[in-house]
């Protein structure tokens, strides 16, 4: 399909690329703030954009934080991501896995003492098509995302992530209910409506008050949050024996899920992401096709394509 | 509500003994992989689907899924139906496990890298790992050498792949050189390779020693999912989403050298992801699992296992075995394979036999056959047929061991100008048919009856031949014979009355007509299947019980379709009912099981250009076939194994489901799936078991199908993006196999659509003269339509827009004496058009009708809506609709926002227009977008799938919604629903997404 027939079909991107954004998603965040406001608090300034690139998210932060504000003192942007993300004015960037304690220590060290004040993720796996294991990615993405959250986010703060409402989106809920006093699922009109895609929006930070988080880097995910007995499905293993030997292992049951409350944002006047719209021929500003802001990355397998072009993968033997 | 069958992505499977055990949804099937018996189907697991299997030598299987994972007794899983209280769980995901040397522990390795030793009982007896390395993992996998020499092979996301001691916790290797998320590493036996493959589509194979990159092996064209060193370690062979294995050989013969060749390439998988593989090493079989469902056999020997498969000989070998000298350039012209093998001639007129027993013989020399030369032939009557460009025939018959020629007749057609195509078939028990053509348009078409025993000609017939016609093919039945030209056109001559042919044109968009084969008789009339070299295949109903000149449609086309790439040169039913056909794909010949969409055998002979010939032998095909001057044979073995242990369904999300309810067929019931792979599938289920057969696989949409419908008893619409609806009849009369023909296409709006029918709906017009369509667009579009059944042609009645948003479902609803378009935007609203008085028909309160019998179309602009009633809070994506017994009509809904509304509507007396309110709503009648909703138990019941994989049953009686039942289904992306209530009142209710799941539901 030819740019300028995408174009068409999608007016976010178009969008994107009039306001300089490098991708569409600049409005996902746009759209969630439009509900919820988080961005527009004057106090705000310490972000972590997880899972950043190619980095309209962290424009949209830089712009709100740094564009025509006079006190910029202390404010600051960190970005993340496996990729590689071009320079974003009054962003740091790290190129880096979340899911990798090293790369959450990087981050800390950054914040040093102080707290931040947003965190948000807008982290997707490369999907296998496994739909399991895809959703399991993508809640591990989150749950290292909350880790971090949970190091680094102040008192009342504000945590949004991607989400995949798929079969255990449920138990999500239920696990961030016991950090957050309210949890939102949140669907911005610029988020395909055909895709599982949702943003979950954690508001006011309120962890258990006798919980101290700590991060150490020989440990995973799960077990950083083993420590909070409600928060991890499995509790017999939280007894507080270091080596967890002879722990019995647990029999299948159900675990814990609530269903959180849905909101749609963006506000019916927006468009709509699932909608084919068409050009109005008479503006000739809108007919001509835009280049891309940011060019594509280089995917993993560019050397397979490239030998594919050149013939060199035919099934003949 | 229970779970009669589901088939759908199998993730796992392994060869133990004589065994094959596969992951199958939850559960594991066990199959004999000789005979292809299923042994037993046993549930491992509550929710999570099997990922992994291990196997041990104490008899006991591990199965891993997520973070479950279950020991189980290979007794206990070849004989129970469940073993639920087995499943275990840990905090991670498992991406791997194995047993301990002595099989008295498991380890487990979890996605953030870290063993667990666990013991039979499911204590812990230990978590190692290595130190700062806890980062996620996509694969791994565990190499137990000996009692205290286990290794982990951790893939990871960035950081390519860690090899670790499992005793000392210390980091081997990292070996880097992938690019993107390593997808799956394994260590050989032997300890000597570790093979990898990642997102970047390579294999990279090891040395384990000294962590040294070996040699990469490209080759497949997506990503790859899983490796299995074999024979000793001297192969090895992936399995990819491209949907092919491959087998790669490990040559060592320079230490210096050690590399990874590409050996073969099975095409094993439909449209997306083949996720296992596994190989017999005793017999040199492989096991595939795919998101198709399909668990799939592939001979790794398929061209060797017999040791005759192959067989080639150079005019220089056939003229010293025969001991005739050849002459400079001489070749060969011609051959005709028979049981005692071949008779060919070569370009200088020498006829010559090959037999297995005895080799190449001459036989004879006839200079008319100098240079031009066909040969045909009857194989079981050991006739061989041979006819030059000028006329002249000769025909010999053979002795059983072609020893000797035991007769012997020639003849010169001196009614033709020319020939330049002869064509012989079976006639009767006794005779056979010589069909003669001649280029000159003003000759006849000459038809030679000729007795299989004497050879002597008894009747000779010389039709007429139609203008633009050059035959390509021929079938004889009783007294008829079919004649298939270029053109895609169809002649059929009476051998009885002689008269002029009944010609059939362009019967698909292809040229030439490839083959013509009788089917089966139905009603009287009697089924062909016609196939063209384009890759059009169709089948014809042909009514021989009266004059075809004298009847008004004597041929109907009664199915159509085209095959997925290539050329076609022939097709047949085989004895199990399949679809057998057979052709060319750039430099490949391919046989291919057109039913089940697999692959039968194929092979690089070079391309379609060269001479070659597929006959049927006691035991498969042989093709023969010549290439730089050599005569080929090759050999396809009928398979000792079975092709497939189970047949799956489409290899991507079904995304609509259509059960044919107005009648039972063979015990169940026909339906329709409509793929994101942009087929439909046309299948049945039994109704007791839940087995699945597949017909057909229709391959007209261009793009990912939304919506189908059967629409009344033989009409089925199907919709999807590029502003495709297809209009199909279903012909049900046969009870071997339903057909299905494309009967007319939806006008689009402009020349390059690019717009997507999301949804439509049919009022059918009394006396069955037409239909109303209702279709809505992606670019909130609303058109309604006429079908005129008289010339089957679409007439544009309205058209308009709703907003700018997407438009999701439609239906047209006849309520007291009006009709409405209703439909659902994106944006959450119902939306009601009374269109009623803008269609030229009378909308009765029971019927809607013709005004007059011409039909004025006058296309208009939809009227403004009547009602906008807002529901939801995003896209409504579920609709149903019903009549309640006071006469009230009631919508139910269900979103995008897990909300499930029911609203009543009334007809305001005073305006005329209609009312309406939500008279139930609940918020969260599901953890995630609801995605269909049907009515059952004669409205009592409401049933939902969501994307959380609960099926749910909702008591909707007294406008409340109350959960009655609710069910985990393992069709991920549970995306569409049908259901049928049978007599008995029990419901049966289909469920699919990334599989389908036929659920039973009793009576209440
Ligand atoms: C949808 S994109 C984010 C788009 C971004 N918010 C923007 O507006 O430009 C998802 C990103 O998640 C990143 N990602 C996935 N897994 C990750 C991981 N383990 N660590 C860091 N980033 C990850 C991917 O590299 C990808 O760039």
């Amino acid at each position: 399909m030819g740019k300028s027939s995408k174009d068409k079909r999608d007016l976010y991107y178009r969008k994107a690329k009039e306001e300089g954004y490098r991708a569409r998603s600049a409005f996902k965040l746009l759209q969630l703030n439009d509900q919820f406001h988080f961005l527009d608090d004057p106090n705000l300034k310490r972000v972590v954009d997880l899972c950043a690139a190619p980095g309209s998210w962290s424009q949209v932060l830089s712009r709100k934080l740094f564009e025509g504000q006079k006190d910029v003192e202390g404010r600051k942007i960190v970005a993340v991501d496996l990729q590689k993300m071009s320079p974003i004015d009054h962003v740091t960037t790290i190129q880096a896995d979340i899911t990798h304690p090293k790369t959450l220590n990087r981050i800390l060290e950054l914040f040093g003492n102080e707290k931040a004040d947003f965190v948000c993720s807008d982290g997707a796996p490369d999907v296998t098509g496994l739909h399991d294991l895809d959703e399991y990615i993508q809640q591990q993405l989150i749950m290292s995302a909350l880790q971090l959250t949970c190091c680094v986010l102040k008192r009342n703060g504000t945590f949004i992530a991607k989400i995949f409402r798929g079969r255990d989106i449920d138990m999500l809920y239920s696990q961030l209910g016991y950090l957050f006093d309210k949890i939102v699922c949140a669907k911005p009109r610029s988020s395909r409506g055909t895709s599982m895609e949702a943003f979950i929006v954690c508001l006011s930070y309120n962890p258990p008050q006798d919980w101290e988080p700590k991060l150490d880097i020989n440990q995973s995910t799960e077990q950083f949050f083993e420590k909070i007995p409600s928060l991890n499905g499995i509790s017999e293993l939280s007894i507080d024996d270091q080596s967890h030997t002879k722990a019995q292992l647990p029999s299948w049951s159900l675990e814990e899920r609530s269903i959180a409350e849905f909101m749609s944002c963006g506000g019916l006047d927006s468009f709509d992401s699932d909608a084919t719209y068409h050009i109005d021929a008479d503006d000739s500003r809108q007919r001509e096709s835009l280049d891309p802001v940011q060019s594509p990355t280089n995917p993993p397998y560019k050397e397979a394509l490239e030998l594919k072009r050149r013939g060199k993968l035919t099934r003949a033997i | 509500m229970k779970e009669i069958s589901h088939y759908g992505p199998s993730l796992c499977s392994k060869f133990h003994e004589k065994l094959v055990y596969v992951g199958y949804g939850s559960s594991i099937h066990v199959y004999d992989y000789h005979t292809g018996d299923i042994i037993n189907e046993c549930n491992i697991f509550h929710r999570n689907k099997v990922h992994h299997i291990r196997i041990c030598t104490a008899g006991y299987a591990l199965i891993c899924g997520m973070k479950s994972f279950s020991v189980v007794k290979l007794d206990d899983l070849m004989s129970c139906s469940e073993v639920l209280n087995n499943e275990r769980v840990i905090a991670e995901c498992i991406i791997s496990g194995e047993f301990s040397y002595e099989c008295t522990q498991l380890y487990l390795l979890t996605c953030y890298n870290e063993v667990m030793v666990i013991d039979f009982q499911g204590k812990i007896i230990s978590r190692n790992s290595v130190y700062g390395e806890r980062s996620l993992l996509y694969s791994g996998s565990i190499k137990v050498m000996s009692k205290d020499e286990v290794y982990v092979n951790a893939g990871t996301v960035m950081g390519g792949v860690l090899i670790w001691n499992l005793f000392t916790a210390h980091m081997m290797h990292n070996l880097v050189g992938h690019i993107g998320s390593i997808f799956h590493v394994t260590l050989s036996d032997d300890g000597g390779f570790v093979a990898s493959c990642s997102d970047d589509r390579s294999i990279r194979l090891w040395d384990f020693k000294t962590g040294s990159e070996l040699s990469i092996g490209w080759g497949h064209t997506a990503r790859i999912w899983q490796l299995k060193f074999f024979n000793d370690n001297k192969n090895l062979i992936s399995i990819s989403e491209d949907c092919t294995c491959r087998v790669w050989s490990i040559s060592t013969h320079s230490e210096a050298k050690i590399e990874l060749v590409q050996r073969n390439v099975f095409e094993v998988h439909l449209t997306k992801n083949a996720w296992s593989i596994d190989v017999h090493d005793g017999d040199m079989i492989a096991v595939s699992t795919g998101n198709d469902g399909r668990i799939k056999l592939t001979d790794l020997q398929l061209a060797s296992r017999h040791g005759d498969e192959q067989e080639c000989f150079s005019v220089q070998d056939i003229s010293r075995s025969t001991g005739t000298k050849f002459e400079n350039g001489e070749i060969i012209k011609g051959f005709q394979w028979y049981e005692f093998g071949l008779v060919a001639v070569t370009s200088l007129g020498n006829i010559l036999t090959y037999t297995t027993n005895n080799g190449w013989r001459f036989q004879m020399n006839n200079t008319k056959f100098i240079s031009y030369c066909y040969v045909n032939g009857v194989s079981d009557e050991n006739v061989a047929v041979f006819s030059n460009n000028s006329g002249h025939i000769m025909m010999l018959k053979f002795n059983d061991d072609a020893e000797d020629v035991i007769a012997k007749s020639e003849y010169h057609a001196s009614e033709l100008s020319k020939t330049n195509n002869c064509m012989v078939c079976k006639y009767g028990s006794s005779h056979f048919l010589i069909l003669l053509e001649s280029p000159n348009p003003k000759d006849v078409f000459l038809c030679l009856i000729v007795n299989s025993a004497t050879l002597a000609i008894e009747e000779k017939i010389p039709y007429s031949k139609p203008h633009n016609f050059s035959s390509s093919c021929v079938e004889v039945y009783q007294d008829n014979v079919l004649v298939g030209s270029r053109y895609s056109t169809l002649a059929i001559y009476s051998l009885k009355s002689g008269s002029n042919p009944y010609v059939v044109r362009r019967i698909n968009p292809g040229d030439t007509t490839t083959s013509i084969k009788y089917i089966e008789t139905v009603g009287g009339k009697a089924i062909f299947s016609v196939t063209n070299r384009d890759g059009y295949y169709n089948f014809i109903k042909i009514n021989f019980n009266l004059d075809l000149h004298e009847q008004d449609t004597p041929v109907t086309v009664i199915h159509s379709n085209k095959i997925v790439r290539g050329f076609l040169e022939h097709a047949y039913m085989d004895s199990s009912g399949d679809y057998i056909i057979h052709g060319f794909k750039s430099n490949l010949f391919y046989i291919y099981n057109e039913t089940k969409g697999y692959e039968i055998t194929s092979e690089a002979c070079g391309g379609a250009h060269r001479q070659w010939r597929l006959s049927s032998t006691s035991d498969g095909w042989i093709l023969v076939y010549i290439k730089a001057s050599n005569i080929f044979f090759r050999r396809f073995h009928k398979r000792a194994i079975p092709e497939t242990l189970r047949d799956g369904i489409h290899g991507r999300e079904i995304r609509d489901i259509a059960i044919k309810k107005d009648k039972m067929y063979n015990k169940g019931y026909l339906f329709c799936t409509g793929s994101e792979d942009t087929s439909i599938k046309l299948c049945h289920f039994a109704k007791d078991s839940g087995r699945v057969t597949t017909f057909w696989t229709q391959r007209k949409h261009v793009s990912g199908l939304q919506r189908c419908a059967f629409i009344n008893e033989d009409l089925f619409i199907s919709s999807s993006a590029r502003e495709e609806l297809l209009l199909w009849e279903v012909d049900t009369e046969s009870l071997e196999r339903p057909f299905m023909n494309l009967r007319q296409v939806l006008p689009t709006s402009t020349t390059n659509p690019d717009l997507r029918i999301m949804d439509f709906s049919v009022q059918f017009i009394e006396n069955n003269v037409g239909f109303i369509l209702a279709a809505v667009y992606s670019d909130s579009a609303i058109k309604a339509w006429f079908f005129d059944m008289r010339n089957s042609t679409f007439h544009l009645l309205l058209d308009g827009k709703y907003e700018t948003c997407c438009m999701l479902n439609v239906c047209l609803v006849q309520y007291q004496e009006n009709l409405y378009v209703v439909t659902t935007p994106t944006d959450g609203h119902l939306v009601f058009y009374n269109i009623s008085n803008c269609i030229p028909f009378k909308i009765k309160n029971q019927s809607v009708e013709l005004i007059s019998d011409e039909v004025q179309i006058l296309s208009s602009a939809l009227p403004n809506f009547d009602l906008k009633l807002p529901v939801h809070q995003s896209g409504i994506k579920a609709l149903a609709h019903a009549i309640d017994s006071s006469g009230r009509l009631k919508f139910y809904t269900g979103g995008d926002d897990n909300a499930i509304g029911i609203c009543t509507m009334t007809i305001e007396e005073s305006t005329g227009k209609i009312e309406g309110h939500i008279s139930a709503f609940k918020p969260n009648g599901a953890a995630s977008t609801i995605t269909s909703c049907g009515l059952i138990d004669q409205g009592k019941f409401l049933v939902t799938t969501s994307v959380d994989q609960l099926v749910k049953v909702w008591d909707i009686s007294k406008d409340k919604i109350s959960l009655e039942k609710s069910q985990y289904v393992t069709v991920a992306d549970t995306g569409s629903s049908d259901s049928i209530t049978t007599e008995d009142g029990s419901t049966t209710l289909l469920i699919g997404g990334v599989g389908l799941s036929i659920f039973q539901v009793p009576c209440e």
